[in-house]
Formats: structure tokens, C-alpha cells, sequence
């Protein structure tokens, strides 16, 4: 746990070193691209969504997927390099395969909460009204990244052995991020596309902050529990294929 | 107390990694498979350093990183018993851009110490390192020298149970070495155990406790230093003889005389190794081969040993002993030079020269420069420092009190 609380600091100390704002982009980044969505969508170009009253519906639904979105496909896409990227720690000195990466996890949701308190700071500022649904939003956030977990470290096995999966990832990402109703609303879609849209694990959360922030409603619990037991199949696998292939993963490194 | 039994590990070698993959979905073998340790048992007892010798690719590194826990084996059981600090690991996860201070407690922490022991440690790391004065800048800033002295002085600090040890301690300069050399001492005296992998056999003589040689992944011999130093310098010189060695004598383009009678072979043989390989001290036989072109009287061989240096450290000749021998047309001769190599640690060579009568310049029949070449390791009897082992005589005698109180 020790090791994972340094590996985090690191990594973000590795990633703001050398840069003379440091930390402070983790606040500037998100303050200009929330600006973007809800001043520019939503006040300048007024886009509406249908149902919601308020002229910051749409920024409002666009930043509340988005911003848990970016976090688990960061998240996704890190970790399934982590045994490639680690490899000098790995190759050099003993450590735990299945438990390092939950750095990446940790590292990426401290970005994401940054990113959170600049959100919650609009929201407050344009005087939009908060729904109480919206006390699920670190349950949400922590099935999420279960999941995330979870993924990323099945892919993290592979990676070794199949070294183009990281461009596989990376397009995938972008695709799964178009078919899921982030930028759009699951209204538009015709009614062929809606039912495939309903096997998308991304909906599931994506689909519970916009209950939470937009529509004012509770999470649909049965997707939350189905997040939840994809996560922990997908987590389990990844520690029966760990536990199994664990020799070669070191000897490929 | 580390113990090792039977262990076993082959590398599978793929074309690519993702034949291993459709190993496993086709149920095919897609790999060669390579050797590289086979039943290898030993155990290192607390407070004592075992040594592995072996030449590249015998599997010593393989070894290191299974006993690191950095490879898994394929069988066998592996105990170390506590924490396993390397120093194959200096300055694992060490970046440029940030200060020595933040690189000390991730490396710390990467070889395993709490953050609050970093904190308690971090005054006599600074210390050990001599690099309190820049520990804010960042590593970038550092010499080489200095960045690998800041790995060193962590490492030193981990405090294992054991101590992994190879070939980076010959790095950095002569002072901060004998720090870390007394450091691991110190560690040894508390009851950490060592294992030591070197190719520098005057290192494994002197620090280790116990050897075993690696060939090709099996233990080939496991016994004292001594002996398995000297296994290591035969084997060795006989992969030499059918290399260059031998082409050399016979280019010999530092030969020149006469040669009425020529010189037909040189070789050194310490008693001990039966190699040119040859502990300080210890009896040595050079050996020279002559044979006569033509008849010669009262023929003088002479030697010359060199250091690398190509001073002069030696020299006689048969004349001078008394030893007169006739040499006639066809006959060959050897000519035994019996002698204690009380020579200082390091490499040597000999010159022959052959005359006829007490100066070679009266009449030189071959002058051979490089004849022979041979090397003096320390041995483990009397430590000594210089060129000669001259071997006093020590009398002590306390010859009164002066009178301070």
C-alpha cells in the first residue's frame, strides 16, 4: 500500500517535473475545458436537451459524462501498458504484478477530482440547481473505476504478449467513446441502435451521472450491480490469468 | 540464513511474445527451450558469503534475479528468509528531474524500507553518500560518479537480510569502494549473509566464504575460494590454449638472435592451479623448452619478468646458478625454473634469452621478448600491499613507560 501511495506520488511528480505551473494544470486544464462545454454549448450556442428546463442542461450533461469518461479511459488505456511502461521496476526488483497498478487507478482519480472541484465550482457559480441523487456520485465513481481496473489489467496481461494492443486500445477508445451517448442523448438514436447501445458497460455509468447531475433522478441499481459483477468477473480473471502467467509476463519483460 | 534446493529455470524462446498466446489457444509448442539453471541447491548461512563464479552465460544472473524474486523458477524452492536487497537494483526507478532527496525515498522505498525508516535513516544516508550539500538539486545536475555513489549509499542503508552482489561494486572511485566494502562487512559481522558474483577472482578470494562455479546452469564444483578459483583459472586457460594464445608463440615477432639454438616453449604453471594463474606466495615453475639448431657449449638460459608496465621486476639466468649443460645438434632440453611467486597482485611477463657464455649480448642465439605471460591474485595467507612479498620477521618489545599520567 506504501508502495502504491509512492508510486502515485511519483507519477504525478514524473509527469508535472520540469514544468513551471505544475500542479496548478491540474485545475487550469479542466477550468478551460468546462469554460468551453458550459459557457460555450450552452450559453453562446444554446444547445438544449430535450426535457430539461435550465440553459445549462446540455453543458451540465456533457461535462458530468465526459469528465468520468476521460478518467476511465485514462485509466483504461495507462493501465493496459503498465507492465511494458514499469518493465525497469519490474525487470529489477520484486513487486506484487497484481497490486502495483492500482497506482494508475489512484493517480488518474486524483486528476479526476481536480477536475471535480472546478466542475462543482461552475455549477455553483451559475447557480444551477443540485439534485440530492447526487450523493451517489462517489459510488458511481468507484464502481466505475472498478471496472476500469479491471479491464485495463486483463489488457495489461495481454499487452505483454501482444505489444499492438496499445493501438488497439487507444482506437478502440475512441470508438467505444462515440457509441456511447455522451456528446449526444440516447433519444436521438433510432430504436435498432438504442437496444445495442444497452450491452455498452459504459453506459451503465455514463447513463447513472446523467441521472444524478441532469435528470435528477437515482441510478438504475440493477446497472450499478451489473457494473459491479462485470468489474469483479473481469478483476478475477485477471488474477486467475495473473496467477497463471506470471512466469512468462516476468520473462517476456 | 538463504537456502536454495533444486532449482530449475528454462528461458522459452519465441519467435514473438504472441506465440505464447497461441501456445496456450492451440495447444502447440511454438518455442525452443534453453537451459539456464538446472538443480542448483546450496544454502548460505547467516553472517557468511557464498560466491558464484562462472563465465558469461552460465547462468549467474538468472540466479540473482530468481533469488531477487524478479524471475520465478520453474522448479525447486527458493527460501531468503527476510528482505533481499541487490545491488543489481541501483538506483531502480531514479529520475533525472527530480531532486536527490525525492529519488532517495523512492528508491528507498522500491527496495523496500518504510517512509518513516527513510526518515530515521536519511541523516547517515546523506552522510555515507557525501552529498548533503546538493541532496535539494536534481539528479540531473549530478556527476555520474555522484548519482551512482546516491544509489550506492540507499542501498547500502536497506539493511537486507541478505545482500545480492555483483559486478557493480567494481564501479565508482577507490575511496567510496572501500566504504561500501567496510559497509557490507559491518552487514556480514551482524548476521546478514552475502552472495557474491564476480569475475574479479582476487574479490571472490578475499570476501567470499564459500564458491560455486556455474557452467551452462549446473553447479560444477562448490568448495573453498581456493579451489574453486583455481577450477575457474583452468578452465578458463584451457578455453585460452586453443585460442590465442598459442597463435602467438607462434607469430613470435619479438624474437630475434642467432638462433643456433631456438627457444620452443614457455609456459608458467603455479604449483597450486596448474595454470598461469597464480597466488601470491605460493610456488611457481617456469618452464622453458630449448632445442639446438646446432651444437652449443655451455649455453645460459635467462628469464626476465615484467610487470605490465614493462618494468624490469626479475631476472636471472642458469649461468649464474651454476647450472652448464651442453647442448647438442637436435637435442632438446627443459629448463625448470623453480621459484615462490612472492610477487605483487597483478599481471606479468617473461622474457627468454639464450647465449652462449654469462652475457647474451656476447653472443645472443634467441632473444624472446613476451615469451610467457602469467598473473599473481592474492592469496589468502599474508595480505600485503606493493610489488614483492618480502616476508618479515615481526618481534615486538615494550621498552618502558614514559611517564605520562
Amino acid at each position: 500500500m506504501n508502495l502504491t501511495i509512492e508510486l502515485t506520488k511519483r507519477d504525478f511528480a514524473e509527469r508535472f517535473s520540469g514544468s513551471s505551473l505544475g500542479v496548478s494544470w491540474l485545475v487550469l486544464a479542466p477550468v478551460v475545458n468546462i469554460f468551453i462545454y458550459i459557457v460555450v454549448f450552452s450559453e453562446l450556442i444554446g444547445a438544449r436537451i430535450p426535457g430539461v428546463e435550465s440553459t445549462l442542461g446540455y453543458g451540465v450533461y456533457l461535462v458530468s459524462g465526459l469528465l468520468p469518461w476521460v478518467a476511465f479511459s485514462n485509466t483504461v488505456s495507462r493501465m493496459s501498458t503498465v507492465y511494458v511502461d514499469k518493465r525497469h521496476l519490474i525487470s529489477k526488483i520484486r513487486l506484487d504484478l497484481k497490486s502495483f497498478p492500482v497506482f494508475v487507478v489512484l493517480s488518474e482519480t486524483v486528476v479526476f477530482l481536480f477536475s471535480c472541484v472546478v466542475f462543482l465550482a461552475f455549477l455553483l457559480y451559475f447557480d444551477f440547481e443540485m439534485s440530492r441523487q447526487m450523493i451517489w456520485f462517489p459510488v458511481i465513481y468507484v464502481l466505475q473505476q472498478f471496472f476500469a481496473f479491471g479491464l485495463g489489467f486483463l489488457l495489461a496481461i495481454f499487452h505483454v504478449f501482444l505489444r499492438d494492443l496499445k493501438e488497439f486500445v487507444s482506437v478502440s477508445l475512441q470508438l467505444w467513446f462515440w457509441l456511447t451517448p455522451i456528446v449526444y442523448t440516447f433519444d436521438i438514436l433510432p430504436d435498432y441502435a438504442s437496444d445495442v447501445l444497452h450491452m455498452n458497460p459504459a453506459y451503465l455509468f455514463i447513463g447513472a451521472y446523467h441521472n444524478i447531475f441532469v435528470f435528477d433522478s437515482a441510478p438504475a441499481l440493477d446497472s450499478l450491480l451489473l457494473l459491479f459483477v462485470i468489474g469483479l468477473s473481469l478483476i478475477l480473471a485477471g488474477f486467475f490469468l495473473c496467477s497463471k502467467l506470471e512466469r512468462d509476463i516476468r520473462d517476456f519483460l | 540464513m538463504i537456502s536454495v534446493a533444486s532449482l530449475s529455470k528454462r528461458f522459452k524462446l519465441y519467435q514473438s511474445p504472441a506465440d505464447r498466446l497461441k501456445e496456450i489457444v492451440l495447444r502447440r509448442s511454438f518455442h525452443e527451450s534453453k537451459v539456464a539453471l538446472e538443480d542448483i541447491s546450496f544454502v548460505v548461512e547467516s553472517g557468511s558469503t557464498l560466491g558464484i563464479i562462472g563465465q558469461n552465460g552460465a547462468g549467474k544472473s538468472t540466479l540473482l534475479k530468481i533469488l531477487n524474486g524478479v524471475l520465478l523458477p520453474d522448479t525447486g524452492v527458493v527460501d531468503v528468509g527476510g528482505r533481499v536487497a541487490g545491488l543489481l537494483e541501483l538506483g531502480t526507478g531514479f529520475n533525472m528531474e527530480l531532486t536527490g532527496l525525492s529519488n532517495v525515498y523512492t528508491n528507498g522505498m522500491l527496495l523496500g524500507m518504510e517512509r518513516g525508516e527513510i526518515d530515521a535513516k536519511l541523516p547517515a544516508i546523506l552522510e555515507f553518500s557525501e552529498l548533503a550539500s546538493v541532496i535539494s538539486h536534481p539528479l540531473k545536475t549530478y556527476s555520474s560518479g555522484m548519482v551512482m555513489r546516491l544509489a550506492f549509499s540507499v542501498a547500502m542503508y536497506a539493511e537486507p537480510e541478505c545482500f545480492l552482489i555483483d559486478e557493480a561494486l567494481s564501479v565508482g572511485d577507490a575511496h567510496f569502494q572501500q566504504k561500501c566494502i567496510r559497509r557490507i562487512k559491518q552487514h556480514k559481522e551482524q548476521g546478514g549473509s552475502i552472495i557474491f558474483v564476480s569475475h574479479d577472482m582476487n574479490a571472490v578470494k578475499v570476501l567470499c566464504d564459500e564458491v560455486i562455479m556455474l557452467d551452462h546452469g549446473k553447479v560444477v564444483m562448490q568448495g573453498s575460494p581456493e579451489d574453486a578459483v583455481n577450477h575457474y583459472n583452468y578452465m578458463i586457460s584451457t578455453l585460452d590454449d586453443d585460442g590465442e594464445t598459442v597463435k602467438k608463440d607462434a607469430d613470435a615477432p619479438t624474437a630475434f638472435g642467432e638462433f643456433s639454438a631456438r627457444v620452443r616453449r614457455v609456459s608458467v604453471l603455479g604449483s597450486d592451479t596448474g595454470t598461469q594463474v597464480i597466488s601470491a606466495g605460493s610456488p611457481a615453475e617456469i618452464q622453458i623448452l630449448v632445442e639446438g639448431a646446432q651444437a652449443v657449449r655451455d649455453i645460459n638460459v635467462g628469464i626476465l619478468i615484467r610487470n605490465t608496465f614493462g618494468q624490469d621486476i626479475y631476472g636471472t639466468a642458469t649461468w649464474k646458478h651454476g647450472e652448464k649443460v651442453d647442448l647438442a645438434t637436435g637435442e632438446s632440453w627443459l629448463f625448470s625454473f623453480f621459484m615462490d611467486m612472492n610477487l605483487g597482485i597483478g599481471k606479468y611477463t617473461v622474457s627468454v634469452a639464450l647465449s652462449a657464455g654469462d652475457n647474451h649480448l656476447e653472443s645472443c642465439l634467441e632473444w624472446r621478448d613476451h615469451a610467457a605471460s602469467f598473473e599473481v591474485i592474492s592469496g589468502r595467507r599474508d595480505e600485503f600491499v606493493g610489488m614483492c612479498r618480502l616476508q618479515p620477521r615481526i618481534v615486538t618489545k615494550k621498552l618502558g613507560d614514559i611517564g605520562v599520567s
